[in-house]
């Protein structure tokens, strides 16, 4: 405290003090220091330094001349993004299935773990774990065949719904039949996986809290209620906003294996499209700029959500 | 204070970060300029200890060669063709292979890290921009002076056969590749239409020439009981015409007396597409067909779910008589010509490649310090000896002469390890693969075993395609990048159109509709674009 009080008295002598301070500071948290250096380094390498190449999407990028001497282009490749006849319809694709997602596969995981938690018998709770667990570890493109082969005419899906009185051809021909496809698959793959958080975070609340609400009578609903869900709104926080983070990057391997052009209309995302022109020409200046617009994008939601979160709930990333 | 000392401590850590980068920075600088320096001076003055006059050639100089190729050896180093390849031509190469499969990929990162190999076996043709810009980019080397000085056998083909020398060029008059040659109209084709003719046989019918032959034909299949009588894997199976040909126009780009045309945009493109709307909703067509694909269409038809479908003769006929022999020893899958509306008729379209078949061709890169080397490499494939060796192997061991035939041995066609003929070739020849050489008529002859496989390449070859065909056109850099805008969006609104239509989810009259935002993509331009390429190509 005398310090600062000393450095804030007499400017002249700032300076110095300052200095003496980050000599201090350092030589005694020398090893911290030393401990930090890989950490930061790492972060410096692999994702601070590659930043400057994002100059490229402002650039006609050929790699023989190299970041640096490739000629300037300034904004074209922007604006033949933007020009695109099919930009608007990308872009609304990717908003709906990213909002999609939010609405319905972000809350299963959440909605598993409170189940999985209140079942008491702990076979079948393992045994659930370990089943919903398994899609997340078999590969997308066995994961999209399989979707394939269970929507078509005569797959078992299809069969089923058949029976019900829908229509008996592919389902992935029917453009509005897409995006549930998409966000149910997505469920069936990522719920046990991401479960586990939330599970973890389970263990966390005190148990005393719940004897001390079925003490003031609270049964098994409200327990959940007014014990769980505050207990785990901070990691729930915390994971959506990280997804906010993530709006604009639809998992396009997915797409481009299911998808085809009678369906386009509802699954034509952005990466979709990009990927389609990639190989038309080896853009790489076009598909930096269409990064850059998703990432500034996807900051700007990261931003917003964690602004908002804070007021909201005072929970936040930062 | 805690909070103050936390900042400075940030500060500090990453002011070191910043100075430690930089060093990194400037080191790794030096280190490749000097690198580079090392590299340059002893190629400059030591030239000798190398004869080149005759194969094997002699020489202490080591080439790298990148390509994909896949066999059942792990790298291509391993395959015998190419081991024998270096004993034969004298020169020691080693290989650079990208990952299986993503051959466009792995030449993305090989042009992005600029450290390019020697050779680099590649779809150079359709490399994004054009051949020229390859050059002009300076990823591969303009090669007119060099054939001249060091490709004598190759040279004397390109004089022999001036039709060829037109393709083989850009509109500059730059060759920059080792091309893959077919040396028989027979080999230059190989996809058509395939029918059950044992189904036919029974219901009657003879094999379809017209549409109408073709709807009895799919009507009569449906009344059997098939459950798709034409399966087709996407909009793929109309590629090369097939259907769309009948109404005179095609799905991509041809010309009509000099003129080119873009097929969605013809009055017969609305026609084919109604004529197939009409057939889906009849039950003729698969119901799954936007979804289709390879794995699919084999079990279609080896299921006898199916009785027309478009496939080729090695992949198509030969893959799928033998399954289907298995559990219906009648079974007979029999070429069928490409349909025309009026009888008589011969088909305006049909699969037929160029002379040049554009993929697995070789360029040499343009900072290769063995120019020399390595033309005289990939020229010895159009010599007599190349020849044969690219296309039968070693005598003795993968083909032995019979009354001055080169007949393939047993180790090709009836493998001791149980190898299909199409895997053990790639082990023993480049026949059935493509790279730099003529191919040889005597190769199809002997791949294609079946009877019914040397009548498909004979019925599909009649078609009238030389005659539309655009040729190997080329749009310069700037108009190659227009192009591309453009054609992405088109090809996603026709693509979209085309299934929408046939699988009824639009009517036909959307057609219109659909040719009015045609025209606001710029269609216009890249008529004007390809017009001008094709100028360009015949003026050659």
């Amino acid at each position: 405290m005398e310090k600062v009080a000393a450095a804030g008295g007499m400017p002249d002598t700032r300076a110095v003090a300052v200095r003496r301070r980050f000599v201090k500071d350092f030589l005694t948290n020398k090893y911290l220091y030393i401990m930090m250096i890989p950490v930061i380094a790492y972060y410096a390498v692999f994702h601070y330094a590659p930043m400057y190449g994002a100059i490229i999407a402002f650039k006609d990028y050929t790699p023989i001349k190299g970041v640096l001497d490739s000629k300037w282009v300034g904004l074209e490749h922007f604006s033949s993004f933007f020009g695109s006849y099919y930009f608007w319809r990308i872009l609304k694709n990717t908003l709906i299935i990213s909002l999609y997602s939010l609405l319905f596969e972000f809350p299963a995981p959440i909605i598993l773990a409170i189940i999985i938690n209140e079942v008491r018998n702990k076979v079948f709770k393992k045994t659930v774990q370990l089943i919903t667990y398994m899609p997340y570890f078999i590969s997308m493109i066995v994961i999209a065949g399989m979707i394939k082969d269970f929507t078509k005419s005569d797959g078992i899906i299809t069969m089923l719904l058949t029976y019900f009185g829908g229509e008996n051809t592919a389902m992935l021909q029917h453009p509005q039949l897409f995006r549930p496809i998409y966000i149910v698959s997505e469920i069936w793959q990522k719920i046990g996986w991401e479960s586990i958080i939330y599970l973890a975070a389970l263990m966390g609340i005190d148990q005393e809290q719940y004897e001390a609400a079925r003490m003031d009578g609270a049964g098994r609903f409200k327990q959940i209620w007014y014990v769980t869900l505050p207990g785990i709104l901070p990691t729930i926080t915390i994971l959506f906003i990280l997804r906010m983070g993530n709006m604009l990057n639809v998992g396009f391997e997915k797409i481009i294996l299911l998808y085809n052009p009678m369906i386009y209309e509802t699954a034509d995302v952005i990466s979709s499209f990009v990927y389609r022109k990639g190989l038309l020409e080896f853009g790489w200046s076009y598909s930096a700029a269409v990064g850059l617009f998703n990432s500034v994008v996807n900051l700007m939601l990261l931003i917003a959500a964690n602004w908002i979160s804070r007021r909201v709930n005072s929970h936040s990333l930062w | 204070m805690k909070q103050r000392r936390r900042m400075i401590t940030t500060v500090v850590s990453i002011l070191i970060l910043s100075i430690a980068m930089l060093g990194c920075a400037s080191n790794s600088n030096t280190n490749k300029e000097g690198a580079g320096n090392l590299q340059a001076s002893p190629e400059t003055t030591e030239a000798a200890g190398t004869d080149m006059s005759s194969y094997p050639m002699k020489t202490d100089k080591k080439l790298t060669y990148w390509a994909e190729y896949i066999t059942v050896k792990p790298t291509i180093g391993e395959v015998p063709f190419f081991q024998e390849w270096q004993k034969r031509t004298g020169v020691p190469v080693e290989f650079i292979s990208p990952p299986a499969g993503q051959e466009k990929e792995g030449l993305n990162v090989l042009l992005a890290s600029g450290d390019l190999p020697d050779l680099i076996e590649y779809d150079w043709f359709s490399f994004p921009g054009g051949p020229e810009k390859a050059i002009s980019d300076g990823y591969i080397l303009r090669l007119n002076d060099y054939i001249d000085k060091y490709a004598p056998n190759y040279k004397k083909y390109l004089q022999e056969h001036p039709e060829v020398d037109k393709l083989v060029k850009t509109d500059n008059g730059s060759y920059y590749t080792f091309p893959f040659l077919r040396g028989d109209p027979l080999l230059q084709v190989y996809q058509g239409p395939i029918v059950r003719k044992d189904m036919l046989d029974e219901l009657g019918l003879a094999i379809p020439e017209t549409m109408d032959d073709y709807y009895n034909v799919l009507k009569a299949l449906k009344g059997k009981g098939l459950a798709s009588p034409l399966s087709i894997t996407g909009l793929s199976g109309f590629s090369y015409g097939a259907f769309v040909g009948a109404y005179g126009t095609n799905r991509g780009w041809y010309q009509q007396d000099g003129k080119v045309m873009f097929g969605p945009m013809q009055p017969g493109y609305k026609d084919f597409l109604e004529t197939m709307s009409k057939w889906y909703a009849e039950g003729l067509i698969d119901k799954n067909m936007a979804t289709i694909d390879g794995k699919a269409l084999d079990a279609n038809i080896t299921s006898g779910a199916t009785g027309v479908t478009i496939g080729n003769a090695g992949g198509g006929i030969g893959k799928w008589l033998p399954v289907l022999r298995e559990s219906n020893p009648n079974a007979v899958l029999a070429p069928a010509p490409y349909p025309v509306l009026n009888k008589g008729e011969t088909p305006m379209f049909g699969q037929k490649d160029f002379v040049y078949t554009t993929y697995d061709n070789v360029a040499i890169s343009a900072t290769s310090k063995n120019i020399e080397l390595a033309v005289r490499l990939l020229d010895w494939g159009y010599s007599e000896e190349g020849h044969m060796f690219h296309n039968f192997g070693q005598e003795g061991l993968s083909y032995e002469m019979v009354d001055g035939y080169p007949k393939y041995t047993d180790l090709l066609m009836n493998n001791p390890e149980q190898l299909p003929p199409a895997q053990a070739m790639k082990l023993y020849i480049r026949g059935n693969s493509g790279g730099p050489f003529v191919q040889d008529k005597r190769y199809i002859e002997q791949y294609l075993a079946l009877p019914e496989q040397q009548e498909a390449i004979k019925i599909w070859a009649n078609t009238d395609v030389d005659k539309y065909t655009l040729g190997l056109i080329t749009p310069t850099s700037e108009e190659s990048s227009e192009m591309a805008k453009i054609m992405n969006d088109v090809n996603t609104l026709i693509d979209e159109m085309t299934l929408k239509i046939i699988l009824g989810t639009e009517k036909i009259d959307a057609y219109d509709k659909y040719m009015e935002k045609l025209k606001s993509l710029k269609i216009d331009r890249a008529i004007e674009i390809q017009q001008a390429a094709s100028d360009r190509f015949n003026n050659r």
